[in-house]
């Protein structure tokens, strides 16, 4: 398989994982979709550069977070403040009943309402699943200051849970 | 130092003491078995993933471009390589574009996003041999259905005329007239054919992607001026394009 071809499977793939990362990053999903078509864009024109077929994913999440870093984030942070207002609980999946929609659109609103650089890491370790140095990695930052963020995220999201956590793990049969 | 799960759970709900949290933390970063111990038990990981692994409901629409075809090694004429690197150009902006879009935008923005992108170096090795500038006013003026005229363009005190191309916005010709300033930096005037319905405006002074601009219209047609940084005073060449373009 070509490196070309590569990185347009990885795009296929992936392209759920790099708009979810893109609205932590952005806080709006137009932006979000927007930073998706960008990014697949420039990891297509950069093919040449993917020397392993693994991985992409964090690969595709690099590059999407440079773009949104510098050249799209100075332009959308008076946006993102706008949308911190506006209920966005309609994005979230409609859950088995409306107890569990209410308390997963108030994870969903903690979770957008954390600064930027603790929703980034919330959103690849809690959501994607990166290890803590995977993500030290990919945002650049000391494996300390992941753990630190996300202890301060925990403390934040902790308000909402501690009623309901052990109920919906339970009800999603997790 | 072993940590038992009880002890884990408790930094992961935040109710160990600063020292206890450091001691855990120096050694998660030694420790990758830890790492995933700590990681496995997070009661807040599973409940953040169960909200957000449902988003977004379909996958995003991602167009991306046909396989790229290789450009062939052994045909490196200028030209060529200015094709070449229109089309990289091209891309560029069409990424900074998607990437940027708040909403649709317009001509002289566009035009405005693309010139940012040159740099001194883009313009100093243009051929811009009078016959050169002949052939390119010649096409421009076809596509644009009006003349450039050239010899104001040309006459605009402490600019170095280097090239007119024809570029092109949802159909519309839209002619980019680069110079070069007293510094060698670029500096452009741009022309759109908008069609008789298109409304006048007065000129407007705006920064555009960085970039001093006014932009007027007249007649049909869509005039603007880019300096080549945000602090360019167009004052002197507007004065000139605004009498030459009057009509």
């Amino acid at each position: 398989m070509s490196s070309e071809q590569a990185v347009r499977g990885a795009v296929q793939t992936h392209s759920k994982r790099v708009w979810r990362f893109a609205l932590a990053l952005s806080g709006a999903p137009d932006v979000a979709d927007d930073l998706v078509q960008a990014t697949c864009l420039r990891a297509l024109e950069r093919h040449h550069q993917v020397t392993s077929h693994e991985r992409l994913d964090s690969w595709l999440m690099t590059i999407c977070r440079s773009i949104w870093l510098n050249e799209v984030r100075s332009r959308s942070v008076r946006r993102a403040q706008a949308l911190s207002v506006t209920p966005e609980a309609d994005l979230v999946a409609i859950g088995p009943d409306s107890e569990t929609n209410i308390f997963a659109s108030e994870v969903f609103t903690q979770v957008m309402h954390l600064p930027e650089a603790q929703r980034e890491t919330v959103m690849l370790v809690f959501v994607e699943g990166y290890s803590y140095r995977e993500a030290a990695a990919l945002l650049e930052v000391p494996i300390g200051t992941i753990m630190s963020r996300l202890s301060n995220a925990r403390r934040k999201l902790k308000a909402v849970m501690q009623h309901d956590a052990a109920d919906v793990a339970q009800r999603s049969g997790k | 130092m072993k940590f038992s799960d009880e002890t884990l759970m408790a930094y992961l709900e935040g109710s160990l003491d600063e020292t206890q949290c450091r001691a855990i933390e120096a050694a998660v970063e030694v420790d990758a078995e830890l790492e995933r111990r700590m990681m496995a038990l997070d009661p807040f990981a599973l409940v953040v993933q169960g909200v957000f692994e449902g988003l977004p409901a379909q996958a995003p629409q991602v167009d991306l471009p046909e396989a790229i075809v290789p450009v062939p090694s052994n045909s490196g004429s200028p030209l060529r390589l200015l094709a070449v690197a229109a089309s990289v150009a091209i891309v560029a902006v069409s990424a900074t574009f998607w990437a940027t879009r708040p909403a649709e935008l317009g001509w002289a923005q566009q035009a405005a996003l693309y010139q940012s992108l040159y740099v001194p170096e883009t313009i100093s090795s243009l051929d811009s041999s009078p016959e050169s500038l002949d052939d390119q006013f010649a096409m421009a003026e076809e596509q644009l259905g009006r003349s450039l005229n050239r010899d104001a363009l040309e006459a605009l005190p402490g600019l170095d005329l280097k090239r007119a191309q024809i570029l092109s916005f949802k159909g519309k010709p839209l002619i980019q007239v680069v110079f070069a300033d007293e510094q060698g930096r670029p500096f452009a005037f741009c022309v759109i054919r908008q069609g008789p319905a298109a409304p006048n405006k007065e000129v407007k002074q705006a920064v555009l992607s960085g970039l001093a601009t006014a932009i007027w219209a007249q007649d049909g047609y869509g005039y603007m001026l880019l300096g080549s940084d945000a602090q360019t005073d167009l004052g002197g060449e507007l004065d000139v394009l605004t009498q030459t373009f009057s009509g």
